[in-house]
Formats: C-alpha cells, sequence, structure tokens
C-alpha cells in the first residue's frame, strides 16, 4: 500500500546562518528502503540538517549555500516545506512538536496535511492506531496533556499519517525512558523492513541507533567526521569511547582529540553557530 | 465618592434597559475582538488597523446597499466577499512581506494599514458624514417596561449565528483544523505539510469578514457614519485583552461583559464615564490575570 522507500543523496551540503556555517560540505546517502543514522552531540549540526533536508532552514534565517538534496532522482533544495512533504518526505521533529492545544486525532490528522484522499487518511489513522493502540482511548485528550513516551508515539504516529517515503527522525530518544525507546526503535526497523520505506534517524543516543541501523555517520562541528556501516562505526575505538561509553579520558568533543590523517582539523574550542535550539 | 457623579436607580425596567442595550453593544464588541484576535491568535500580529477594518465595511455597506440599491441579501454577499478580497490584498501586497520581522515593525505597519484606509475613504467618499443605515427592521417593542429595539436583537442573532459557524469552521473542517495547527506551532506546521502562507492569507481574509459583518451591524446603531467611527476598534480593545488576547471563546465574553459594563457606566453615571469605566476594567482583570480571563500562558516556548 506504501510508497517504496525513496533514497536520499546530500552532496557538499553547506549551510551558513547569517554569516556561521553550520554544516561544511556534508554528504550522506539514505539509499533506498535503507536505515540510516547520524550521530553527534549536541551542536554537531543535526539539526540544521533536518531543517536543510525538509525546507524549514528559512524559518531560522538559515541558508544552503553550496551542495545539492536529491531525493529519488529529483532535487528537493529550495523546494518549500508542504512541497517536501508531498514529495514524500515526514519527520518526527526534535523535542516532538505537537500540537499541545489540539487533540491526539487532531495531531493525527494535521499529519495528513499533504493528502487529499479522504478515505485514505482514515485507513492510515486506523493503521497507527494498530500500530500505538495505547492511542486509541487518548484520541480525544489534549495533546500537551499527555506523558513523555505517549506524545513521542503520536509525533511518530503524525509523521507517518502522510504515507512517507523517508521518515526523519530527530532525537527521538531525548528525555524518554529506554524502555520506550527500545520498543520506539523496533517499530521504526518494523516499518523500514514491511513497508520498506527509508528511515533517517538522527541521536545521541549512539549504541541504540547502531543496533537498530545498518550505516551511520558521526556529525562532528558541521562536518562528516566518520562514515561506514553501523557493524564498523561499533568496532570503531573513537566511537567507543566517544559515544558507546568506552573508558578511558572524558571528551567532550571530538574536536579535543588529535586526529591523525583528518584534512581540516578544528582548532579546539570552535564550537559551531549557536542556531541549534 | 462615585455615587455624587451618578443617578444611580433600583428601578428593574431600567436596568433591564440597560442590560438588553449592553448586550446588543457588547455583541459587536465581541465581533470586533474576535476578528482582532483570530489575526493576533494565528499570526501573532496585533493588528491595530482592526478599527479601520470595520469602518471599512460600513462604507462598502453604504455604497452596495444604499447607493448601488442592491437587494439586501446579494448587496451583503458582495460586501462580504469585497472584504474577503481586501483581507487577501493586505496579506499577499503587504504582511507576507513581513514574515520573519520584529513584532513592533509589524506593528508599526498595521499602524500605517490603519492610515492608509483612512486616507482611501476620504479620497472616495469625501469628508461629510452620512447618515446611519437603516436596511434592518426599525421599530421596537415592550418587555417588563423596557424597550427593546429590533435591530438590537438582530444584531444579537446575527453575532450568536457567525459565531457558531466560526466554532463549527475552526472544529470541523481541514482547514480550520490547519488554522489551529498554525496557531499551536507553526514551525511544526510546516512540517507537517501545512503552508503557513495560506492559512495566513485565509486568517486575514476571515478577519476582514468578520470586519464586514460588524461594519454592517456597527453602521445601524452609530450615530452617523463617518471616519471616526475605527474608534469602536479601540473601544473593543478592552474585550479582547478581558477575554485573553488568544481565547476566541474569551473575546465573545469578553464582548459581552464589557458592553454590559459600558451601558450600565453610561446610565447610571454618565456617558463620560463609559469609556474609563470599561479600560478600568481591563486594567483590573491585567493586574489579577495577565494572560486575560482565558488567554494561555506561552507554556511550550521553553
Amino acid at each position: 500500500m506504501n510508497a517504496n522507500g525513496l533514497d536520499l543523496r546530500i552532496e557538499g551540503l553547506t549551510v551558513i546562518y547569517g554569516g556561521v556555517t553550520a554544516l561544511d560540505a556534508v554528504s550522506i546517502t539514505v539509499p533506498s528502503g535503507g536505515f540510516v543514522t547520524v550521530l553527534g552531540a549536541n551542536g554537531a549540526g543535526k539539526t540544521t540538517l533536518v531543517r536543510s533536508i525538509t525546507g524549514l532552514l528559512y524559518l531560522h534565517k538559515g541558508r544552503v549555500r553550496r551542495g545539492s538534496i536529491v531525493l529519488g532522482g529529483e532535487s528537493i533544495l529550495g523546494k518549500k516545506s508542504p512541497d517536501i512533504v508531498s514529495a514524500g518526505v515526514a519527520q518526527v521533529p526534535e523535542g516532538r512538536k505537537l500540537f499541545p492545544n489540539l487533540t491526539v486525532k487532531e495531531n493525527l490528522l494535521c499529519g495528513a496535511a499533504s493528502r487529499s484522499d479522504i478515505s485514505g487518511i482514515d485507513e492510515s489513522l486506523e493503521q497507527n492506531l494498530e500500530l500505538f493502540p495505547q492511542l486509541r482511548p487518548l484520541l480525544s485528550q489534549t495533546a500537551g496533556l499527555l506523558s513523555g513516551g505517549e506524545q513521542q508515539m503520536v509525533a511518530v504516529g503524525r509523521a507517518l499519517m502522510s504515507q512517507p517515503s523517508l521518515l526523519i527522525c530527530d532525537e527521538l530518544s531525548l528525555g524518554l525512558a529506554p524502555k520506550i525507546v527500545h520498543r520506539l526503535f523496533e517499530l521504526l526497523t518494523e516499518i523500514n523492513e514491511s513497508r520498506g520505506t527509508s528511515i533517517l534517524v538522527i541521536e545521541q543516543n549512539a549504541s541504540l541507533a547502531l543496533q537498530h541501523a545498518a550505516d551511520a555517520y558521526v556529525l562532528e562541528l558541521g562536518r562528516v567526521l566518520i562514515e561506514g556501516t553501523a557493524d564498523e562505526l561499533r568496532g570503531n575505538p573513537m566511537v567507543q569511547e566517544l559515544y558507546l561509553g568506552g573508558g578511558g579520558e572524558a571528551h567532550t568533543s571530538y574536536a579535543a582529540i588529535e586526529r591523525p590523517g583528518h584534512s581540516r582539523p578544528l582548532e579546539h574550542g570552535q564550537r559551531p553557530p549557536a542556531a541549534e535550539s | 465618592m462615585l455615587l455624587a457623579f451618578g443617578n444611580f436607580t433600583a428601578d428593574p425596567s431600567v436596568n433591564l434597559q440597560l442590560l438588553i442595550g449592553g448586550l446588543a453593544l457588547g455583541a459587536i464588541y465581541a465581533v470586533v475582538a474576535l476578528g482582532f484576535v483570530l489575526v493576533y491568535k494565528s499570526t501573532d500580529v496585533l493588528n491595530l488597523a482592526h478599527g479601520e477594518f470595520l469602518m471599512l465595511g460600513a462604507y462598502f455597506a453604504l455604497t452596495f446597499l444604499i447607493s448601488e440599491n442592491l437587494n439586501f441579501f446579494l448587496g451583503v454577499f458582495v460586501l462580504l466577499l469585497v472584504m474577503l478580497a481586501f483581507g487577501l490584498l493586505v496579506h499577499y501586497g503587504i504582511m507576507r512581506r513581513m514574515v520573519g520581522q520584529g513584532f513592533f515593525a509589524i506593528v508599526l505597519i498595521t499602524l500605517g494599514i490603519a492610515t492608509i484606509i483612512r486616507a482611501l475613504l476620504l479620497i472616495f467618499y469625501g469628508p461629510t458624514e452620512r447618515a446611519r443605515l437603516d436596511l434592518l427592521p426599525q421599530g421596537s417593542f415592550e418587555i417588563g417596561g423596557a424597550t427593546v429595539r429590533y435591530v438590537d436583537i438582530i444584531i444579537f442573532g446575527v453575532v450568536a449565528a457567525c459565531v457558531l459557524l466560526f466554532f463549527v469552521f475552526f472544529k470541523y473542517t481541514r482547514l480550520g483544523l490547519h488554522m489551529r495547527a498554525v496557531a499551536d506551532d507553526i514551525e511544526a506546521a510546516a512540517a507537517m505539510g501545512i503552508d503557513p502562507d495560506k492559512v495566513y492569507a485565509m486568517t486575514w481574509a476571515a478577519a476582514m469578514v468578520m470586519a464586514g459583518v460588524g461594519g454592517l451591524l456597527f453602521g445601524h446603531v452609530t450615530g452617523a457614519i463617518d471616519r471616526s467611527i475605527e474608534a469602536i476598534g479601540l473601544r473593543a480593545f478592552p474585550a479582547a485583552v478581558v477575554g485573553g488576547l488568544t481565547s476566541l471563546g474569551g473575546s465573545i465574553v469578553g464582548g459581552l461583559v464589557v458592553g454590559v459594563i459600558e451601558q450600565f457606566a453610561n446610565g447610571h453615571l454618565g456617558t463620560k464615564w463609559r469609556e474609563p469605566v470599561a479600560f478600568s476594567v481591563m486594567f483590573v482583570v491585567l493586574l489579577v490575570r495577565p494572560t486575560g480571563l482565558w488567554g494561555r500562558k506561552d507554556l511550550e516556548r521553553v
């Protein structure tokens, strides 16, 4: 029933806020039907990446200076957000961003804003309630009053209402109990496998993301630092030390570590712009 | 002390008279406040031109219903259609370019729009005042010793119908849902594929149509139609604030409350006390509840 997943190809993407560079020549690929994660600490440029793909940079006075974003062979760079949603991209925003004064059902229906097939929308709503049975008794509740876990389910359900070819989840795990986060990741895997939806997960919780994703990127100060399969990254000592809770000294940032072979080492203490919230 | 200025009376028929007059006046305030709150809530713009919008509605009513002498219902339809077009013009011509600008820059733009409307009305309609509209039934009837004008009853009924229509629209239509979503969180709405630009345009159009209804009604009860009737915008301001600037339901109640209080101040204390009393109510409400009676705090902006 769902469209097959589309592939996303980002090449040499450079994004600036005012004069400050937030992403610097970033290239990331999500294959059709793939499950990819982008890891990174706060301020690495993860949210800027999501905004660039979904056409929301303009709300933060950000601008793409160079590079391309291509979804299923078609450029979506510079398109307006409603057109990008219509093209098949849906997102679960960082911090969930539900409509707090709307009911759960109304929140879900807003996710179908890009669709015009009324009967299909009802069907998707029913599908969502099968995916999240906990939400059924809460349909007429005001979304702002739900627990964090319930809100995140609504946020995922809302994104699925547009029947996306590519689902982007920004910091799904933030502020949620580990049990709920595990369940949500299992659901993502299920959606990825059963519907063929391409999935891009932006995460700080590296161990969990690397368990579920096939490919992974590490973003640091606006650049792609490491890329490879999830297995490769799990075996990478730097990733282990910084993101998987390995031993050794605590480092707050990759920038603090010697990186032999990295072409443009950043100075210690250099921070990306504060434009991410 | 206040008592020394007034001529308080316990006569129930006088108080009934004031109550009925107050509700009719309050209904007009409610319709003005509703348009004002609609724009504020969904686009974050404090629209100081709303009184001028209403004045535009009253003058257009003169043109279509008196000068052109159209059939009443056709005339009202044309009036509201023209108001809708003006609403779209305000968005696509002006406000759209201001998205992302500072709050006060936009407030000043609305003051500019107000000035332009006043100037255009002077140019096209001239400085002479016009007689008030008399298209609605003029007579009155007696109840409990109070004289009730048919016009007041009709005003109350029309406003009630508009309000009902409004709530049905917001609760049960897709566009209404999308408008509420944008009001809640514009970025999340955009991320879901809702086009904030279209929603804003519809908001301005709806506010203009409400102002058209308000102008048509107020044109029947004002002393005369001239360029001073835009003051209704300022006088409805306490109604919007008392209800809470973000609550549509609150603006209705606020309008009625302020209308009734004004009439009682008018009847018992004298005309010059009307506005001081109305604005005092606003001050007291703001001191006790800064968000108004039904306004919401911006909890989500953490």
